[in-house]
């Protein structure tokens, strides 16, 4: 077991390691194709093996930690002081001081620094089934007018590594040392075409994470002061004393992480950045790290004023985050802005804290990764094969990239609609709150969570819709041939979510569960009656299940297929002349209130910290 | 037993709510009105039509829209989760929406994308109406709502209020008919359809009717003479609304939702679950 951990964090630094080195075309391709098999292996070993597992670490490493932490953060303050940004500087400065001062209090602790749950090899699972087709995805991709592919391709690879690292570690410390590699690798990768948009949105996505590591920091110290330990285990094992400030800069953290509002720019800023960069840090790595956070302290951190706050931010977040999405036109914006929406929901469910909400969380993860790397590998796909970025661009792909757009109206279907993972997350989730209307106004929740899903419906619609409009009387346009790589990705991830959607209701009852069972310490009353899922005493039927996927399934690819025998007419328009474009609203009502509520989330920012964190 | 019956005989009900609506209407207006076979006079009459069609997409979307109606009305009678039947009717919403979006009309594109404004108006309220049965009932499960011993509209008046001032969404009725708005935008999403694919989309509307009244026969619990007046009276009452109102701008509908009706619905669910 040892060992399988150990290299699931190692191969991928090696790999990267070899590919910036050698610098050739087959060394990348076939290293990220073999990748997949031996990251999946060890990933699904390790998930159905005998968990958890503890590593004791030797004092070397501890050591060569530290002095690596160091090393990071003084690369932070070379950054700031070479692109003369003083947030930067002052940010890296302070974390120094912090990390000194940690370092200094810290007590000997016998606490194993390596541990390695189901949760930990969850998303290892993730990273390997999600994280790797993007890398080989990038490999093509790169090829496309593009500089330094190899360079680019070993980042991507090592940030597999970092991430499948900074989940298995239980000391806190070591938490930061990863916390921030992340943030390293997401501004290497945001800033990497090296142009002035590019390095201003990598800076600005390395100070707003570095926000987010002063306050792991912070959680640190006070956790070393009040309590003497600074472990994750120690902390769930003694739920009742850990200091509650140290846990709201911990969520903190995460809000920053999962790039909540006020600090969403960052996540939006990285779209500058060649697709693959996006697509992973939207689906299996880094924005992940945020309700990863959340939900190994949820059993702390349950029932608490700080749940409660956490609660009512990122249920906003959830609702406003669809709403701005709205009034976007550029097309990864839009799917930025519904990550940052979808991320407030598994943070809000994790936060909740009970075994159904927990599984819904991980339900809810699962299928964004799965979902949003697919779609963003699809944006990526008609940036370079069709040249496409602004949804107005989008008119008549039905004709023009048919199966690309048949991609993504799946994609999207999975965000949103019966019987796909979302969908189950959400159902969830209002009906396990509606067990704690009785106690005190959960209602909120409730109103959250089915104005956000009717937001975000609308979205997808909207997008949808303005891309089946088909042009009149013009001849069939031949369909662009695809790179094979393209499509191995794009199949690769329309079967997995197509093959987990129908057996969801084993999946979630034999895979899901045990997971927040372990988290939550008691069961979650959630059965598989052969295909139908079971939630207390609601039953999902596997005919509503097989009944709504057909029906989704024959919507968004029948189509393509069908041709009635009936006469051709053009459209009536009541006798008007049709217009040859039509765009769509870009609800410009509610754009000019985005500022209102960006600052009406800044508030809520604020009181989780300070009352939440019980700094008052 | 009843409800298979129900949905499957759906249509050919929906059908005769429509012909006495009609008639109700022409009433309240001093006609005579059609004949209550009327709706199926025209059934045949559009079937027996020369089928012409945009393209096979958008005809295909009719259809579709008819399939998803129907089957969230099974999902809601013959499965037992009320929330996920308010989430299969999202799927109905998508094909007419696709369906409308894919033909270079304006005025059928304009019908969707208000068709939208629709969605965001009654949708979080019908979750909220949801979780004020459970509260009252303590469970999602329509059977046990039909065998509660209580009166639930007695608990939940003002949800009862909220939705009834939500059916003219949902059916498109005076005030709030804003997606088909027939003088200003000639039907919207069923302006391009023709015939029998026409056809399809107006039998779905019917079973609409099934869909949406259910939810009201639900305030009546057990006592299904309750549910029986309750779904009288929000038919008579949906339809005096519709012929005594003018239509409103989509923003007073997606406002008078947002600001009067959800709100509404909170605050009982809220004082339910507090007392």
């Amino acid at each position: 077991m040892e060992s399988l951990i150990v290299l699931s964090i190692i191969i991928p630094w090696v790999f990267a390691l070899t590919v910036y080195l050698a610098k050739n075309d087959f060394v990348t391709n076939s290293l990220s194709y073999l990748l997949l098999p031996i990251l999946a292996f060890f990933a699904i070993e390790l998930f159905f093996g005998t968990l958890p597992v503890y590593i004791h670490t030797s004092k070397i490493l501890d050591i060569l930690m530290d002095v690596y932490d160091f090393g990071l953060l003084f690369f932070f303050l070379y950054v700031g002081i070479k692109y003369k940004n003083s947030l930067v500087i002052s940010l890296a400065i302070l974390q120094i001081t912090l990390l000194i001062m940690a370092l200094i209090m810290m007590p000997h602790s016998d606490t194993p620094n390596i541990f390695v749950d189901k949760l930990s090899a969850f998303i290892y699972v993730i990273v390997a089934l999600v994280g790797v087709p993007i890398v080989i995805y990038a490999t093509k991709y790169m090829d496309y007018n593009e500089k330094n592919k190899h360079t680019f391709v070993a980042i991507l690879l090592w940030f597999l590594g970092v991430m499948n690292f900074a989940v298995s570690v239980n000391n806190i410390e070591w938490f930061f040392a990863l916390f921030e590699t992340t943030t390293l690798a997401s501004y290497a990768l945001i800033s990497f075409r090296k142009d002035e948009e590019a390095i201003n949105n990598g800076i600005l996505a390395l100070w707003m994470n570095q926000i987010g590591g002063v306050a792991i920091l912070i959680a640190l110290i006070l956790m070393i002061k009040y309590n003497g330990y600074y472990h994750f285990t120690d902390i769930l094992n003694h739920p009742k004393t850990v200091a509650i400030a140290a846990l709201g800069f911990l969520s903190l953290s995460a809000l920053v992480k999962g790039a909540q509002m006020p600090f969403h720019k960052w996540l939006l800023g990285a779209m500058v950045a060649p697709t693959p960069v996006s697509a992973i840090l939207h689906s299996a790595t880094m924005v992940k790290i945020a309700p990863y956070l959340l939900l190994r302290i949820a059993p702390v951190i349950k029932g608490t004023l700080l749940a409660k706050l956490l609660i009512i931010t990122t249920g906003y977040v959830f609702v406003v985050a669809a709403i701005i999405a709205l009034t976007q036109d550029n097309f990864k914006k839009i799917l930025a802005y519904s990550t940052i929406s979808l991320l407030g929901l598994m943070m809000l469910a994790a936060v909740v804290g009970t075994p159904i909400a927990l599984t819904a969380s991980l339900v809810l993860i699962v299928f964004h990764a799965f979902a949003k790397g697919f779609l963003f590998v699809e944006a990526g796909v008609l940036e370079k094969a069709f040249h496409v970025k602004y949804i107005k661009q989008m008119r008549r792909l039905v004709e023009r990239a048919p199966i690309t757009l048949m991609f993504i109206f799946f994609g999207f279907l999975n965000m949103t609609f019966v019987p796909f993972g979302t969908f189950i997350g959400k159902w969830m989730m209002i009906e396990e709150v509606s067990n704690f209307l009785h106690h005190g106004s959960y209602i909120i929740l409730i109103l959250y969570v089915g104005a956000g899903s009717a937001f975000l419906s609308i979205l997808y619609m909207k997008v949808l819709g303005i891309s089946v409009r088909k042009a009149h009387g013009i001849e069939r346009i031949k369909p662009i041939k695809l790179p094979i790589t393209f499509n191995f990705v794009s199949v690769w991830y329309y079967l997995w979510l197509l093959v987990i959607t129908i057996f969801i209701a084993p999946f979630i009852a034999n895979e899901i569960v045990p997971i927040a069972n372990m988290i939550a310490g008691n069961s979650a009353n959630i059965h598989a009656i052969g295909l139908s899922l079971q939630m207390n005493h609601s039953i999902l039927y596997f005919w509503q299940i097989l009944g709504a996927l057909i029906l989704l399934l024959l919507i968004h690819a029948l189509p393509y297929f069908v041709k009635f025998k009936a006469d051709i007419v053009h459209p009536y328009n009541c006798g008007e002349r049709f217009p040859r474009y039509i765009e769509t609203w870009n609800f410009e009502c509610l754009s000019k209130y985005e500022n209102y509520l960006i600052a009406f989330s800044i508030a809520l920012f604020i009181m989780v910290v300070v009352l939440g964190g019980g700094l008052l | 037993m009843i409800s298979v019956i129900l949905t499957i005989f759906a249509p050919i009900l929906g059908g005769f709510v429509y012909g006495i609506e009609r008639i109700v209407r022409a009433r309240m207006q001093s006609r005579m009105g059609p004949p209550l076979m009327q709706p199926f006079y025209d059934f045949f009459k559009l079937m027996d039509k020369r089928p012409i069609m945009i393209h096979s997409f958008h005809a295909l979307m009719g259809i579709m829209y008819f399939i998803a109606e129907w089957f969230a009305l099974a999902v809601l009678l013959l499965g037992n989760d009320l929330l996920i039947a308010v989430f299969f009717h999202v799927i109905a919403v998508l094909a007419l929406v696709i369906g409308a979006s894919s033909v270079r009309s304006s005025y059928s594109v304009l019908g969707a994308l208000r068709e939208l404004m629709h969605m965001i108006s009654y949708e979080p309220l019908m979750v909220l109406m949801v979780v004020s049965f459970y509260l009252v009932v303590g469970s999602f499960d329509i059977k046990d709502v039909l065998h509660y011993n209580g009166y639930p509209i007695l608990d939940l008046p003002l949800v009862f209020i909220a939705f009834l001032l939500t059916i003219p969404m949902l059916l498109q009725k005076s005030p709030f008919d804003v997606a088909e708005a027939h003088q200003e935008i000639i039907g919207g999403p069923e302006i391009e359809y023709s015939g029998p694919f026409y056809e399809a989309l107006y039998t779905g509307k019917w079973i609409e009717y099934i869909y949406v009244f259910t939810f009201a026969f639900l305030f009546g619990g057990s006592h299904y003479w309750l549910g029986a007046i309750l779904v009288i009276f929000a038919f008579l009452f949906i339809n005096l609304l519709d012929n005594s109102t003018a239509r409103l701008d989509f923003r007073r509908m997606v406002k008078f939702a947002w600001i009067v009706l959800i709100p509404m619905a909170a605050l009982n669910v809220i004082l339910l679950a507090l007392i």
